[in-house]
């Protein structure tokens, strides 16, 4: 598998660039910093009136078909919007509710796209995917929970870790282990008896979770999307791969800029500290690490829109060198900013914090070079 | 894997390239059976010199150089996508480099930028051909880093100058015919105000050309020494007093940070990640090879991607729409990128040969005729030269962040 071919200019329209802007401008009024901290100290993490405003700009039916209440917009649509959601921490369940989706482009029939998706794209229904199993483990062999067939529908057993927005949502889709082996995934309305929902303790507050317990949930037979199985999981993570790397590209950009107006704006023996090479240099290879992530992910978002079926290289690049670069970018951040850095005070953490989570999430630096390794060694054994 | 033209690509560029392609392939010299430079910083012997500048020779005259110049000049007067796709086509087909690099990717760039009609015509067309090779005289042994400390002298006298100093880092200058020089025309005016850039000729009377050796042992890198060497009016490029700001559009052209390059590589090895993924299969350990190390596996899955990164940030850069956070960023970052990358990738080979790389060049058991401890050496002449990786962070965290300077 080499790197697919994408066009010259990426894709890249006046459209896109609308988008942007609407994206930037709108955020930067209803989002700022302050109003990330006021969240970050609520107690469900978010704010209902800018869900309904995020619906109604259509961002949570971007990717949908215009038929059931979408944009019908591209990948790279959507990494330019995500761009923005991450500069500015958007506590909200955005992201969870595009991979619930890509999940039911990848795997609904027609008949159950039809009845879910106008709800996502409106908003009215709060959708999540879960993307971790039992043990952590997340890709379609690690899958451990079961489907069981059961009275004319399903019963669910395991446990959803780690799940955006889990104890908000009204729905959650989620990979299950059918008795054959094959893995299916199953859309869940939620609150639903046999699945506890407890909320975690996360170590980013901008991103809330809850832990799923499935305990021999009933569900009906059309629950199960109709195309399930490991295709159509791997589907729903390369297009996760590139819209997190997207975000994180967002978060890892907003760093580098905190860092560098600090650097500017900071004085320690009578100079800048920014003309001391010791933090000029570092924040010049934050830069260098941003645009490398940031190409990558664009050529990612512009793979999956003009070549779907190869986008596993890119899509797989771009969390890789994000997962690297955004960590890198908090780390120099917090140290940078000095004993300020340190505080609740200085704004670095909540990037820091995100970018942990983002890195933890769908695979980080090493386990994506795994899979690439195998591709450029030709599977020579590792 | 890795194919340098991987973008959608309109079908008269698609069907030029095509054309490139089967030319390179067919016409691409033979193995000469002795050692050949690995990039124009080490071209000794004369053998060498010649077999070089045959290959331009035929490059040029098959119509695949010089195509975005102006025809008036030797140029064709095409479209500037055409010279690139030349370019990736000769390091696709690993063609020996282009000799007269100095003279395509940065005199001439700046002759046609600053020059008169009448230099433009003297000088741009025999740089295509190679009949004139170019050599650079900016560093001096007491400025390096420090470009615009340099103290060689250029006094005036009634025909023109007469050029004083000692310049050193002078690739090709045993075999250059001109030099673009940076000299101090008025040492009373201000450091970077002083100096004025000329187009100077090598056969001056009053011109020393010593050999430097290389940490290889390879020759082809000089030190020039001028005593009352003399040049006429016409050489000055630009005005009097304007030569930093020439020099700094030459060194745009050298890192790669503009284009407009006649055409050609600076080496012929164009090291792609796959190539030495290939040579870890090789590369013994005992029973299994360096393919089957996980830490080395991981290090050039890490190179790939950044490879890639390279390949598609030169497709980026030409998007302004994508490049709104700081739109000078991906060119001017060009050149440090792509240096340390190609140093990276040079060392993880020697690291997967193991107990092999320390074979050199001669010893007949040296894989690939010590190709890649030598490439690994050779890899520091691109983070040295043309302002060093330090440099370039400067001028990165100056220029494109605005940070304050480090004076």
């Amino acid at each position: 598998m080499s790197y697919p071919q994408i066009p010259a200019d990426f894709g890249f329209s006046e459209e896109h660039e609308v988008l942007r802007q609407t994206a930037r401008r709108f955020l930067e009024e209803r989002c700022p910093i302050s109003q990330v901290r006021r969240l970050a100290e609520s107690p469900h993490g978010h704010d209902a009136a800018l869900w309904k405003e995020i619906a109604q700009l259509g961002w949570l039916g971007l990717v949908l078909p215009e038929a059931h209440g979408g944009a019908g917009l591209g990948q790279l649509h959507l990494a330019l919007l995500l761009e923005e959601t991450g500069r500015r921490l958007l506590p909200s369940p955005v992201f969870a509710a595009l991979l619930a989706g890509f999940a039911l482009e990848a795997a609904g029939s027609a008949a159950q796209r039809a009845r879910l998706e106008p709800a996502l794209a409106s908003g009215d229904l709060v959708a999540t995917f879960a993307l971790c199993d039992t043990r952590g483990g997340w890709e379609a062999p690690e899958i451990e929970a079961s489907a069981e067939a059961s009275g004319g529908g399903f019963a669910l057993r395991g446990i959803k870790p780690f799940v955006i927005a889990g104890a908000e949502a009204g729905l959650v889709i989620a990979p299950f282990r059918e008795r054959s082996g094959e893995l299916a995934l199953f859309a869940v309305d939620l609150p639903t008896a046999g699945v506890r929902v407890e909320s975690e303790i996360g170590v980013d507050p901008t991103r809330r979770s809850a832990r799923l317990v499935f305990e021999g949930a009933r569900v009906s037979a059309e629950s199960r999307l109709e195309s399930s199985g490991a295709a159509a999981l791997q589907r729903v993570h390369v297009r996760g791969f590139a819209a997190l790397a997207a975000e994180m590209v967002g978060g890892a950009e907003s760093t580098l800029a905190m860092t560098r107006d600090y650097a500017i704006a900071r004085k320690q023996f009578d100079r800048q500290i920014g003309a001391f090479q010791a933090v000029k240099h570092p924040i010049v290879d934050m830069m260098i690490g941003v645009e490398l992530a940031r190409t990558h992910m664009l050529a990612a978002a512009a793979a999956l829109d003009h070549a779907p079926d190869s986008a596993e290289v890119p899509a797989r690049m771009a969390k890789a060198v994000a997962s690297e670069v955004y960590p890198a970018a908090v780390r120099k951040a917090v140290q940078f900013h000095g004993g300020y850095g340190f505080t609740w005070d200085c704004d670095a953490h909540f990037y820091f914090k995100r970018a942990l989570w983002s890195r933890a999430m769908l695979g980080d630096g090493a386990h994506h070079r795994r899979f690439l390794a195998s591709e450029l060694f030709g599977h020579a054994r590792g | 894997m890795n194919e340098l033209a991987q973008e959608v690509e309109p079908n008269e560029i698609a069907q030029f390239r095509r054309e490139a392609r089967a030319w390179m392939q067919a016409n691409k010299p033979k193995d000469p059976g002795f050692k050949l430079p690995q990039s124009f910083l080490e071209v000794e012997s004369d053998r060498q010199f010649d077999f070089l500048r045959d290959w331009q020779r035929k490059v040029f005259e098959a119509g695949y150089l010089g195509l975005d110049w102006p025809a008036e000049y030797g140029g064709k007067g095409d479209p500037l996508k055409r010279q690139r796709v030349v370019s990736q086509e000769l390091a696709r087909a690993r063609a020996p480099f282009l000799v007269n690099v100095i003279g395509l990717q940065w005199a001439g760039p700046t002759i046609l930028h600053y020059g008169t009609d009448a230099q433009k015509k003297r000088y741009l067309k025999p740089i295509l051909s190679a009949e004139e090779i170019w050599c650079q005289g900016f560093s001096e042994p007491g400025a390096g880093s420090d470009l615009a400390s340099a103290t060689t002298r250029a006094e005036r006298t009634p025909e023109g100058w007469r050029v004083t100093g000692h310049k050193v880092w002078t690739t090709l200058a045993h075999k250059s015919k001109w030099m673009i020089l940076l000299a101090r025309t008025d040492p009373n005016a201000g450091k970077y105000q002083g100096l004025s850039y000329f187009l100077f000729p090598m056969d001056a009377p009053g011109v020393n050309v010593q050999p430097l050796i290389k940490m290889t042992g390879e020759g082809g890198f000089n030190q020039v020494i001028f005593e009352q060497a003399p040049m006429g009016r016409e050489a000055l490029l630009g005005q009097e007093g304007q030569g930093w700001q020439v020099a700094m559009t030459t060194l745009l052209f050298e890192r790669g940070a503009a284009e407009g390059s006649g055409g050609g590589q600076a080496t012929s090895s164009a090291e792609s990640v796959q190539r030495v993924a290939a040579l870890a299969q090789r590369a013994r350990r005992g029973r299994s090879s360096a393919a089957e190390d996980p830490v080395l596996r991981d290090r050039a899955a890490g190179l790939w991607i950044e490879e890639e990164a390279l390949r598609l940030a030169s497709l980026r850069a030409r998007i302004p729409g994508l490049n709104l956070d700081r739109p000078q960023a991906l060119r001017l970052m060009n050149k440090l990128v792509y240096s340390e990358f190609n140093q990276r990738l040079s060392e993880l080979a020697c690291e997967m040969l193991g107990p092999e790389s320390t074979l050199w060049l001669g010893d007949p058991h040296a894989v690939d005729r010590a190709e890649w401890p030598r490439a690994y050496m050779n890899s520091f002449g691109m983070t040295i030269g043309g302002g060093t990786s330090e440099i370039q962070r400067n001028i990165l965290g100056e220029r494109v962040l605005g940070l304050p300077k480090s004076k």
